[in-house]
Formats: C-alpha cells, structure tokens, sequence
C-alpha cells in the first residue's frame, strides 16, 4: 500500500485505487487528451481504457491496487518505461506518454505499447511480489521471462532472444522458448513471479 | 486465549477446556493434542449466535467450534490475518473475514442500515457482502483476514477516515459510519458504479483497511 | 509531497548486478539466486525470470542429460515440467510471488508437495513418494521450494490439513487420521450423505508420529499442479492404473461417494483414484 501526503499538491494515479483517505481531497477524472496522457488512457487496442485520475488536496491519500506489491521510482530526468497496468501513481509533475515497442509484443500480444514516465520526480509501480532491480551494463546483458518484466529505465535495448532449446521426453511443451535480452546501460525492474508469462516457458 | 502470530498468514491458539474458539470452517491448518471440531449451527451463545450461524451459512463461510486440550494452527487462503485485541470495546467486522476469534466475546449482528441511514442496503449492493455486520464486544482476540496487507488508520473527533467500501476489514470503537456520495465521486473514482462511493468513518477508533479492493 | 510505502517494499531499491546478486541465496523472501560455474541445476519449467551470464536450458529427457537423469531424476511423470539450467552465471528463480526458500540435505531425505519444488543441485536424487503428488528428494544438496507464506517446520505428533501440508523430512509417512465423532452416529451419516448440518471442513487430516519434521505452508490455497499421467497398473502400487474410476480406497467416505473437503480432491481426480 502506498501513502501519499499531499500540502496542496497534487497525484496522478491509476482509476479506482484509492483506498482509504484522510484530510481533504478532491478527486478529478482524466480521460483522453491533453500533455500525452492520451497515451496512457487509449492506448489499448482492445479499446479497453485505462483512466486516470488526479488527486489534489490536504492530508493522506492511500492507494493499492489488487494486493499488489509497490516499488518507489525516484526519476532525475530519465525516462520510465512500464506496462501501463503497472503504474499506479505519479507525481503530477512528471509527464507520461506511449512508446511503441513492437518487437515484444511482436510474439506475446501485450505490450505493444509502453507507458513512458518522464521528467523529475516520483513513480510508484506496481509488481506480483516485491521487484528486484537488476542493472544492465556493457558486459552484463540480462535476459528477463516476458511475464516477470515490468519496468526498465535508461538507456537499453530489447530484443527477442530465442536461442533457448527446449526439447522433452514426451514432447510436451517443446519448441522455443522466449526471452527479452536487454542490452545497454540502464535497470531492469522484475517481478518474483511468472503469473503473465506468455512467451517464456522456462 | 491469545492468538500468536506466527507469520503474517498464520496464527496459533492454545486451546484450553472449558473454553470455545470459534473459527471458519476449514480454516484450521494443524493442530496438536486432543482438538475437536464441531460444525456450529446454532452456534454457542443462543439466538445471536444462530443468526450469524445462519446467515453466514448462507455464505458458505460457517463457523465451527474448536473446543479439547492442545494447539491448533490456523490460516486461510493465503489471506494475510490481522490479530486485534479488544479490551472492552466493540469491533464490527464482515462475517466472512472472521478466521478465529475467542468464545468468550459476546457476538452479535448488526444491521448496518440502522447507523447510516441507506448504508447498509447500499453497503450490501457495493460489496455483495450482507446488510449484517458481524460484532464482537468483551475481552479477548480476533483474528481477521484480508486480501494483501492491512493498515490500521486511528480515527481522532476532527480527522474522518475516508474508505473505499471494497478494502474496508473492520473497525472498533465509537465511531459512526456514512456512506457518502461526495460530488463527482462517481464518475471520478469508481471503476464501475461499484466503487462511487466511499465510507466515511468518523469519532474516535480506528479502522482497518487492506491493500487490495478484492473481496475474500 | 511526500511518497511512502505503507507495507512491503524496499525503502530505497537495492540495485543488483552480477557481482552483488548472493550466490544460491535469497535476494528477497521471493526471489532466489542460484550461481552456475560450470554447473547444472534441475530446475521446474517456467519458474525462471532473469538471468546473467551464458546459460542455456535444456529439457530434460534431450539426449545430452541421460546420464545426469540416471543419477538424479526418477520422476518419467514429472519430466516434462523439468528443465537442466547449465552454464556460466547467475539466474533468479520465483514463483507466483509465492515465498521461497533453500534448504540443505546432507544424506537425508525429504518428501514434498510436487508443485511447491522449483529446483534443485543434481547431486539429490528425485524421485517420486509413494505419497500421490509428492517427491522425495534424497542425498546431499540444496534445493529450493515455494510455499504460500513463510514455511513453518512442526515437530510430530502432529495433524495436518492436507492442503496446508508442504513436506516432510525423516518422518514415516503419514496416515490418514478421519474425525471419529463426525462419521459416527447417525446425525454423522445423514451429514456425511447429505451434506445437510455442514462439515466442519476438518474431520480429515494427515497424521505425523515419530522422530521428524513437517512442513506447513499458511495457506489452503493449493499450488496449481501440472497433470502428469499417472504410474503404471500394478498390484501393490498406490495410485496406479488411472481410469478404473469410481471412488475406491478412499475410506468409509469414499465408499459413500461422498468428496469431503480436504480429500485429495485433484490427485484422486489425477490418478484416478
């Protein structure tokens, strides 16, 4: 669960996951439109929507969603990248948007688009179990299971890895399995769980 | 008969004779010594008990009486359980998010329409849960569960404690609960109509609230 | 503005790389690090989320791996769950945000629910118990389970509900222990056939006796199991010889027709008990 006091500033945060407040608030919808928060709001294809809303007042403001668990994103002008059903609350300030990231979702289906968080200050996202962080470096490529993948910042590159055999006795789940390889100089956030995974059988 | 966390998704409760523990039927995950379980239909304190026996067999969530000489683990579902000790006061809480709580507690139904007006058929079409609130009043230890972590949120005269309807657990002390269906609420929050409103809680207590809007 | 987490949650994100990832030791109560040099690990299919280093997964029952599942894997019905992890590097390993942990054998032997194992070092052997649904480990190695909250070690004697139990260790195996009181009498057979007065859910449990350890996990709420066929039809084997259905063996309930909860529910279903 996460606890934002507010002195008059305000939050951006996934719809519906306020859970308890105290003080004063105001609650404002965001739907469609305006500083690329389209984006995040549209962007998927199913043309479910994903709404945002804002919250703006005096006191403590308690958001959670699903029992998930919450990791704090401080950001110092780099850019976010996470499935948007992971974010639950930003900073006002900071600015989202979409990116395409066709390859992965070339084979899984989901997250053809990414949400973007970016500019200075405050993301909570959401994961299955506290994430871990893991730093992609030069000489330290890491490969992440699709399902486990929820966040990444800086400066990295993904492609499809399926250079994975998987062969069995009975035949039973054989064929290739798949990995994100990230490449570059940034941090991977991953999840202690496969609960989505689409792509990976490993 | 105090219950001993154990971790945040199991307590354990000595059972001594003479004295009942009721718990969820099904709830109970080991035990050692000489333990009974007994399904309760009228369940042990008369008509009060029978009520909740009743409608909680409705629910499919009834109750069973742990009663003999040993120690018996409880747990539920993965769902974590939050231990309260009442010493004296009140604590209202769903039927169905009760794990275990001691026999000497006086038991009784609520129905929440009584306090705030609409609340309780609102309450009851919100959450799906009953018009009937579950209170448990005297001296001694609940044991409550809920979907993910729980916070306790105290509740002072001038600081009401605003909670979605779907992550409230329970609450005790002197405090009065309102639905309300502030401005915009509506259509601001809710997901669907489900969650327009929220629960204002105020007077002085304290409120528990879990990390998730699923119900059990 | 002030951000905080309430629950969980490091306080500020630890940082991991190759050199600060602990080797075959939890990162967090959720994710475990095993580190390959050169070395194999078994490890259960789709339970891997990242890894370093060069590390390829095989199956088990390709080619290459006979020798290595002469020695440590004697489960044919598990086997299409099983990958061999071999290579350079580190992996971490997790499992439905479910808890996990290591533990060590050194020539001993456990037995465990078959879908709370995640991995283990080949130097174990696995095999199947003659318990439907749980594996044995046996020999000197480390292994890694998932339980649903904090495994909780008990001392027999003991009772246990059958979803709670995860494992046991030196312990003979456990018997069926049934609520006299509650099949007795004739309220206890109208209840028993008709459902009507409700079951307490507990008139079954596993019983432990003797020197030993078992292993509970906190919740009811079972792992998801993969099917895995059944062993073969012979005399004298539990379990064996799927399809003949009905249910037989099950006890004075069973002959009634009559599931209670906390039966073996989807290992009777499985095998065909």
């Amino acid at each position: 669960m996460l606890a934002v006091d507010l002195t008059g500033d305000a939050v951006k945060a996934k719809n519906g996951s306020m859970v308890a407040y105290d003080g004063q608030m105001a609650f404002k919808k965001m739907t469609g439109g305006g500083e690329g928060l389209r984006g995040m709001v549209t962007r998927r294809l199913t043309g479910e929507q994903m709404t945002v809303m804002e919250v703006q007042g005096h006191g403590t403001c308690f958001f959670a969603d699903r029992a998930s668990e919450i990791n704090l994103v401080g950001l110092h002008g780099e850019k976010l990248y996470v499935e948007s059903s992971n974010l639950l609350c930003t900073d006002a300030g900071l600015r989202t948007g979409t990116t395409f990231t066709g390859l992965r979702g070339g084979a899984t289906g989901n997250g053809l688009f990414t949400t973007t968080v970016e500019g200075t200050g405050q993301a909570a996202i959401m994961s299955d179990g506290p994430a871990v962080v893991l730093r992609v470096s030069a000489q330290y490529p890491l490969s992440v299971d699709p399902g486990a993948y929820i966040a990444h910042t800086g400066d990295l590159r993904q492609s499809f890895q399926s250079g994975v055999t998987f062969r069995t006795l009975i035949g039973e789940g054989s064929g290739e399995a798949f990995q994100i390889r990230f490449e570059g100089e940034g941090l991977v956030y991953v999840q202690p769980s496969e609960r989505n995974t689409v792509g990976g059988d490993i | 008969m105090p219950f001993r966390e154990i971790n945040s998704k199991m307590v354990e409760a000595q059972i001594v004779p003479g004295q009942t523990l009721y718990s969820q039927r099904g709830a109970m995950l080991a035990y050692r010594g000489s333990v009974s379980f007994t399904p309760s239909i009228t369940g042990g304190q008369g008509g009060v008990m029978g009520m909740i026996g009743r409608r909680v067999a409705n629910e499919q969530t009834p109750l069973m009486a742990v009663e003999g000489s040993g120690t018996v683990m409880f747990g539920h579902g993965g769902h974590h359980v939050q231990v309260v000790n009442l010493t004296g006061e009140t604590l209202y809480v769903e039927a169905d998010r009760l794990l275990a709580f001691d026999g000497t507690l006086q038991q009784g139904t609520m129905f929440m329409g009584s306090q705030g007006g609409v609340m309780g058929m609102v309450r009851g079409q919100v959450t799906g849960q009953g018009l009937f609130t579950t209170t448990l009043k005297g001296h001694g230890s609940v044991a409550v569960m809920a979907h993910g972590g729980v916070i306790e949120l105290p509740i002072t005269p001038n600081r009401p404690v605003h909670v979605d309807p779907q992550a409230y657990v329970a609450h005790h002390g002197d405090v009065r609960n309102k639905l309300s269906t502030a401005l915009g609420w509506r259509d601001m929050v809710g997901r669907g109509s489900g969650e327009a409103f929220q629960l204002e809680l105020s007077g002085q207590g304290a409120v528990y609230v879990q990390a998730s809007e699923e119900k059990l | 503005m002030n951000f905080g987490p309430v629950t969980g949650g490091p306080g500020g994100p630890t940082v991991f790389d190759p050199y600060t990832l602990p080797s075959d030791d939890n990162v967090n109560p959720y994710t475990f690090c095993v580190e390959l040099k050169g070395s194999q690990w078994l490890l259960q299919k789709g339970k891997m989320i990242a890894y370093y280093g060069r590390i390829e997964f095989d199956g088990v029952g390709h080619g290459r791996f006979d020798r290595l599942l002469r020695t440590s894997f004697h489960s044919p019905l598990h086997a299409g769950d099983w990958v061999v992890a071999e290579g350079q590097g580190k992996m971490l390993l997790a499992d439905r945000a479910y808890d996990v942990n290591s533990y060590d054998l050194d020539e001993g032997n456990l037995t465990i629910r078959a879908g709370n194992l995640l991995a283990y070092q080949p130097s174990l052997a696995l095999k199947q118990s003659i318990v439907p649904g749980f594996l044995t480990l046996i020999g000197t190695g480390k292994f890694v389970a998932a339980s649903n909250g904090p495994v909780v070690f008990m001392e027999p004697p003991l009772r246990v509900d059958p979803q709670a139990l995860v494992g046991w260790a030196d312990c003979p195996s456990p018997c069926h222990h049934y609520d006299h009181g509650y099949m007795s009498g004739v309220l206890g057979g109208i209840r028993s056939l008709t459902g009507i007065g409700g079951s307490s859910g507990e008139e079954h449990q596993f019983e432990f006796v003797g020197a030993g350890t078992v292993l509970l996990q906190s919740s009811e709420a079972l792992m998801a199991e993969r099917p895995v066929g059944t062993v073969g039809a012979e005399p004298g084997v539990p379990g064996a010889g799927a399809g003949h259905g009905g249910h037989g063996g099950q006890g004075p309930l069973g002959q009634l027709g009559v599931r209670m909860p906390g039966q073996l529910g989807d290992f009777q279903r499985r095998l065909g008990l």
